[in-house]
């Protein structure tokens, strides 16, 4: 499956016209306009919401929205496109239609309707072609159907940049949710393409306010973050070639270069590691890797204060000594439950490695 | 306001005019919509029927949900996994899910019907973070092992800055990767292979989790399965040296193909791949056993699944399915081996209009076909869907044998005498091109007009004489004007026959 473009027509006619002249991509074979149409699809969906429910685009732009309605409970929906600011004056109008709005498919008369579709019933579609006034602005669009539009809408910024969608005042909060990995049930384990971690990362929303990534590869936490967990619209609304967003900056990140464990002494190479598997309980993973001949569990969870983070290792099949690198980049604090604390490592005998717990404390709570 | 009536009225118009294919369809099979759990993405990456008769289905964010046909239940059984686009049961009721970095065994521990232990079976493969880098399968083979497929990555994007695997320094610079993809992007290969083991099959072992590589080629291999005789087979999409979609039969050690995976074979020069003389690669490859002709047959050929051997399948029994992307249609794969080499047909089993496309994964529980779909933003559709054969076999092609003369092509109902009258047959044949350039044109198209068509004896084969058969063409044979004894038209008239070797 998965062609590589959604052009394959245009690029076959152009196979046809030279065999052997080789095809750049197709960015670079498209005709050459001023300013083409946008085209984007929007879908009605199962509890009264429009997916995407933000769209952006530049003033004056030329848009085709493909409408298709996916809404599995057999509602029928419309899109309307309203002026900005006009949302719930123009939902209330469409209440107001009672009866008779049906005939004039639920459109209130006003001149903040900039666009509009029919009504569209379950499993159809409909194109709407408009062009966005001149002046740049959050244009909302919804359904005016009755009882709809109080939840069902969402907002084209056009020539505005949207805010991080946590903080996104002109979507609905079920809009929210669905873009947050696991709906915004907390605790969470989400796989996905994260930033700065590598391609096998697995982002954690604990039960509280912390959220950490972990990387599968390098069998280490790379960054932990308060707040919102991760925005996986960019990447589910297509094929994957966006990253989750963040909605703040990590209160600690780990150093660039490796794995915070040796074994012996500080100065030994840093240990081969092999990712086995984890184990849900309560919500929470214990992660479970192999570094050198040892065997190591990990399990993060939140600090009761919600101040910081607990990590709870248990290593095993180990009769060295374990130097932990905690190196204390500024705003952050480490200590344990066991071992010696000196020039920003833990040495542990290999009975305290066997359990012991560090706790990573963030010093700046009002990094978000 | 206008347009908005017009609709309706055009609305109206369509309902009322029954597509005669989709009323004789409803005859034969019976398709049912399954409502997916509220609010999950109804993207489906895989679906396994499970040895208790419930239907795992995984979903696009990453759900795995089990559907309990009896009380019509969903019970999502994991949730947060990425891309997953393979489900397989093993014995012991764990689930391998193939997710993009890697191959997972899921496990219910405390037997409260969900997962709570994710153990990595295999994650021995290159990412580069890739969009394209998908991963496909398990299939599990007849000895035991486990067999997946793992897609090349896209010029459409670069690499991200953290990578999995070793790079292959031929070809492009990484260094280049990071720079204006506009212009480094043409520099890269349309589709490219710089970490280990993109673009092949590989042979896994599900105790060890020890993987070996079984055989490279591939570009987009979606599907893969295995036929009733054991044979492994996988789909290709079309794009860059595939002229148009693809079905092989995968040997160890065979190449099918596609270049860029070249430079992870042991015996490989360190050349860059896509900088080879075709010629060379030609002589390297194995050409497919079935060609599907880019619009009409399929544009992107999924899983291919075995129909079962019973009463309401009937003759199709044993033959092997296969779906597809662009349009919503199911095509059963009609394959035989001649001196060694495979060849066959595509042909139509049906086109489910109300299921619009994405016709994804498949799955058999009895005699019921369980059909993902997905999109990804591509063609396709969404949802789950049954699909059940009535017991009543249509009248159409079963099988098509080629013969050192042309071919004989067998019928689930005799044939009234008219067919054997040539212009009761028309036969066009045409081949596509093995080169870098996205697709082919239909080439040395031509129409061949059978010189002799001979019934057997019960009527139910022809035998299709042509002047001259020639390799490596596609013989697309439309019989819009064959009849069956009784009267009635195949339900899909035609089909397309790729010819490697012609039988002495």
């Amino acid at each position: 499956m998965f062609p590589t473009t959604r052009l394959p027509l245009a690029l076959f006619a152009l196979a046809s016209a030279s065999v052997a002249q080789e095809i750049p991509p197709p960015a670079s074979v498209a005709p050459k306009r001023t300013a083409p149409p946008k085209t984007v699809t929007v879908s009605m969906r199962d509890g009264l919401r429009f997916e995407p429910a933000r769209l952006t685009a530049n003033p004056g732009d030329e848009i085709i929205v493909n409408l298709e309605n996916a809404d599995s409970t057999h509602q029928t929906h419309n899109f309307v496109l309203l002026k900005p600011g006009k949302l719930k004056e123009t939902v209330a109008l469409a209440m107001e239609l009672g009866e008779k709005g049906a005939a004039q498919g639920f459109i209130p008369t006003t001149s903040d309707v900039l666009a509009h579709s029919g009504l569209i019933d379950p499993d159809k579609q409909e194109v709407l072609k408009f062009k966005l006034p001149a002046e740049p602005g959050v244009y909302p669009y919804v359904c005016t159907f009755p009882g709809h539009g109080l939840v069902m809408y969402g907002a084209l910024y056009s020539g505005v940049k949207p805010p991080p969608i946590a903080k996104d005042a002109n979507i609905p909060p079920t809009a929210v949710q669905s873009m947050i990995a696991g709906n915004g049930r907390r605790p969470f384990v989400q796989r996905l393409f994260m930033p700065d971690a590598g391609p096998a990362a697995i982002a954690v929303a604990l039960s509280g306010t912390q959220n950490f990534c972990w990387d599968s590869d390098q069998c280490r936490m790379r960054y932990a973050w308060k707040g919102v967990f991760i925005d996986a619209s960019g990447y589910w609304k297509g094929n994957g070639n966006e990253l989750a967003s963040l909605s703040s900056v990590p209160w600690w990140s780990a150093p660039a270069d490796t794995f915070p464990i040796r074994f012996e002494s500080g100065d030994a190479p840093p240990p081969q590691v092999r990712f086995i598997g984890y184990r849900i309980e309560a919500g929470i993973p214990e992660f479970y890797y192999r570094a050198g001949n040892a065997e190591i569990f990990e399990k993060i969870t939140a600090q009761e204060n919600e101040e910081g983070l607990a990590l709870h290792y248990r290593i095993l099949k180990n009769d060295a000594p374990v130097i932990y690198k905690a190196t204390e980049p500024e705003r952050v604090r480490w200590s344990s439950s066991k071992g010696q604390f000196g020039n920003g490592t833990l040495t542990l005998t290999s009975a305290e490695a066997a359990d012991f717990t560090l706790t990573l404390t963030s010093l700046n709570q009002d990094v978000q | 306001m206008k347009t908005f009536f017009l609709t309706i009225a055009a609305l109206s118009l369509r309902m009322l005019a029954a597509d005669p294919y989709e009323t004789q369809l409803g005859v034969h099979y019976k398709v049912t919509k399954i409502p997916t759990p509220p609010g999950v993405d109804p993207q489906v990456g895989a679906v396994a029927v499970l040895a208790d008769g419930r239907i795992a289905t995984a979903f696009h964010h990453g759900e795995i949900g089990i559907f309990n046909p009896r009380d019509q239940s969903w019970k999502i059984f994991a949730e947060g996994l990425h891309e997953p686009l393979g489900l397989l049961e093993e014995k012991d009721g764990s689930l391998l899910v193939m997710q993009r970095p890697e191959l997972t065994r899921l496990r219910d521990t405390d037997g409260d019907g969900v997962a709570d232990q994710f153990d990595s079976l295999w994650a021995g493969f290159g990412m580069t973070g890739n969009y394209h880098e998908f991963a496909f399968g398990p299939a599990r083979g007849p000895t035991g092992k486990l067999y997946v497929s793992l897609n090349l990555a896209s010029s459409g994007a670069s690499i991200r800055p953290e990578i999995r695997g070793d790079w292959n320094p031929a070809g492009l610079p990484r260094a280049e990767f990071y720079n204006d993809w506009k212009t480094a992007g043409p520099k890269a290969g349309r589709m490219y292979s710089r970490v280990p083991w993109r673009g092949w099959v590989m042979e896994i072992d599900p105790q060890s989790g020890l993987a070996t590589p079984f055989a490279s080629g591939f570009r987009s291999p979606d599907g893969i399965g295995f036929d009733a005789a054991g044979n492994l087979l996988v789909s290709d999409n079309q794009g860059d040296w595939r002229g148009t979609s693809e079905l092989h039969v995968v040997r160890r050690d065979g190449f099918y193909g596609h270049p860029a995976s070249l430079v992870w074979r042991k015996d490989w020069d360190g050349s860059d791949p896509l900088q080879t003389a075709s010629q060379r690669l030609d002589s390297l490859r194995t050409p497919a056993a079935v060609w599907f002709p880019h619009n009409i047959y399929a544009n992107s050929p999924t899983q291919p699944v075995i129909i079962p051997k019973s009463a309401a399948w009937g003759p199709y029994g044993g033959q092997t399915l296969i779906g597809e992307m662009s349009s919503p249609r199911l095509l059963r794969l009609l394959m035989e081996e001649i001196d060694g080499v495979w060849q066959g047909a595509c042909i139509n089993l049906a086109e489910i209009k109300t299921l619009k496309g994405g016709m994804h994964r498949l799955a058999f529980s009895g005699d019921t076909l369980w059909i993902g779909r997905t999109h990804l933003s591509w063609a396709g559709g969404e949802g789950l869907a049954t699909f059940e054969p009535q017991g009543k076999t249509p009248f159409e092609p079963l099988d098509i044998h080629v013969t050192p003369r042309g071919f004989r092509i067998e019928f689930t109902e005799p044939l009234a005498a008219g067919a054997s009258d040539p212009a009761s047959w028309a036969i066009e044949h045409y081949t596509y091109a093995y080169h870098v350039t996205y697709g082919s044109p239909q080439m040395g198209k031509a129409v061949d007009v059978p010189t002799r068509v001979t019934l057997s004896k019960d009527g139910k084969s022809a035998e299709i004489e042509l002047a001259a058969l020639h390799p490596d063409f596609i013989y697309d044979i439309r019989m819009e004007k064959v009849v069956s004894l009784t009267g009635a038209a195949p339900l899909n008239p035609h089909l397309a026959y790729t010819v490697r070797r012609v039988p002495k």
